[in-house]
């Protein structure tokens, strides 16, 4: 890929429980965050990118009449909780190929839990029809019966699964933004009242208002900052009509996400995984090479993940812990990334963070995610 | 009536006859729940509806006690299982037993009887 794009800011805004304002305006906060952070104004902006599943009838193009910017290159996207990353490669290529000289990419979504059950039942027209009516309470039950088939398949438990709720919420003790910030040990996790079984209380995001913003631009702009995009991948109905597999698309491009990068599982510094439950963050472990199929549970037992661990995994807190914004949670690992490699995490940073993995995924339909998609990202 | 016939065909063989509608390939011989406008597995469109014979394997299960429906909370936790079907296919849904029934992995379930269809909004299974 063409280094001399990359990401030279990014920003975001704060997360609510109960929205205070208008999603644009979470979009608003994101991207001035963003601007700052490139020194830029938004007068050089001239293109934008939003993800999101809760704008109605709005999207870039009305966002930019409410930001003031007057655009050359305007996105959307239709991957879900996977279209933030691509999202973010499509506009280095459009910077790359001369059709837009610095691009906003946000993710965002203003929603609570009454907003966020209503939203889950009219997911697709799949849901709707065949699933929602059940009345078995929304996206729980299909990945309660994705995390059965794991344990009862490869032995997996729930105190494996349960280190990277715990790992998370270390993290996020010492993240801000995060709204769920109380300590968390093994025993809080397992004691946890049930949900959907075996899902239990800190298996689930909870549905909150937010926004993420990354800025893609010449690297030379960002004074060294700049973060270098190396390899993405994305992937669309992997394994067609399957219904609750344990693997979600990612090993399909893996192979070809290494070698474009050059590198491997083994190089990354910090690992930025879509937590909407954290047996779907095992199945990214697994899928993208950082231990084998079926193994991730000896994997969790023999790391600490928070950002001081021996693997550091959404060292933010992901959704987990930050909350999960609808569109914002695809875009949250990308941020925490940028924020890890640029060396501005603050009291969470990865010691001497040089290289980042980021994935996505979304569009849940009929007993499948349909959407996955990854990042690599390296500093200069 | 929906806006989709198959979804109507679905719904309909249901709560009338308690059967249960899936959809066949022709061309390769797939089964598939729910139905599509092309077969999931090889894409032709000789697909049809057929009734499945109702019976099928559990393969996983989920106890559900939070974010039910609130007609349902009195009954929590209810049972939503992947079933394999005989024909093939795989489904999600309700399985509905006694309290104290174990209902878990490898068991044969059977879709509800016709008297206690329409009390379902989808198709809904029973241990056998």
């Amino acid at each position: 890929m063409d280094d001399a794009v990359g990401i030279i800011g990014y920003g975001r805004s704060q997360y609510e429980r109960k929205p205070g304002q208008g999603e644009l305006d979470y979009v608003a906060d994101a991207v001035s965050a963003a601007l700052q952070s490139a020194g830029l104004q938004a007068r050089d902006i001239d293109g934008l990118a939003i993800s999101s599943t809760t704008l109605g009838g709005d999207n870039a193009v009305t966002a930019a009449e409410r930001l003031g910017i007057a655009l050359r290159w305007a996105r959307g996207s239709v991957a879900g909780g996977a279209g933030a990353l691509v999202m973010a490669r499509d506009a280095h290529d459009a910077i790359a190929a001369g059709r837009a000289s610095h691009i906003l990419c946000v993710g965002s979504g203003r929603q609570d839990g009454a907003s966020f059950r209503d939203r889950v039942s009219r997911f697709n027209r799949a849901v709707g029809d065949y699933l929602a009516p059940h009345g078995c309470g929304g996206m729980n039950g299909l990945f309660a019966l994705i995390q059965a088939k794991h344990m009862a398949r490869y032995g997996t438990t729930r105190a494996q699964l349960g280190r990277i709720a715990v790992g998370q919420r270390a993290s996020a003790m010492r993240n801000p933004a995060a709204l769920l910030r109380d300590a968390m040990t093994l025993d809080d996790y397992l004691a946890a009242p049930p949900i959907a079984e075996p899902l239990h209380l800190f298996d689930c995001v909870m549905p909150c208002s937010g926004a993420e913003a990354v800025l893609l631009g010449p690297r030379d702009r960002a004074g060294g900052r700049g973060i270098a995009i190396r390899a993405t991948g994305e992937r669309y109905n992997h394994r067609p009509a399957e219904v609750v597999p344990l693997e979600g698309g990612w090993a399909a491009f893996r192979d070809d996400l290494y070698d474009a990068a050059g590198w491997g599982p083994d190089a990354v510094d910090c690992v930025q995984v879509y937590d909407d439950y954290p047996i779907m963050a095992a199945i990214q472990l697994e899928d993208l090479g950082f231990c084998a199929k079926g193994e991730v549970g000896p994997f969790l037992a023999g790391h600490e993940l928070s950002f001081a661990g021996s693997f550091p995994l959404n060292t933010g807190g992901g959704q987990l812990s930050v909350g999960q914004a609808g569109g914002a949670g695809g875009m949250l690992g990308l941020v925490e990334a940028v924020q890890q490699l640029r060396g501005e995490a603050g009291e969470r940073q990865v010691a001497n963070a040089r290289r980042a993995l980021v994935s996505g995924y979304g569009m849940v339909a009929y007993g499948h995610g349909l959407a996955a998609s990854a990042l690599l990202l390296e500093t200069a | 009536m929906s806006d989709d016939p198959r979804l109507d065909a679905v719904l309909l063989a249901w709560r009338e006859r308690g059967e249960l509608l899936i959809q066949h390939c022709a061309n390769c011989g797939a089964t598939a729940y729910y139905p599509r406008p092309r077969c999931p597995a090889c894409a032709s469109a000789d697909v049809a509806l057929i009734a499945a014979s109702g019976l099928g394997e559990v393969v996983g299960l989920s106890r559900v006690h939070r974010g039910l429906d609130p007609a349902l909370a009195a009954e929590a936790p209810v049972l939503l299982a992947e079933i394999r079907l005989d024909e093939g296919a795989t489904l999600i849904a309700r399985v509905v037993a006694e309290r104290d029934e174990p209902v878990g992995p490898g068991m044969r379930v059977a879709t509800l009887p016709k008297d206690r269809a329409a009390d379902f909004p989808l198709p809904s299974f029973a241990p056998a």
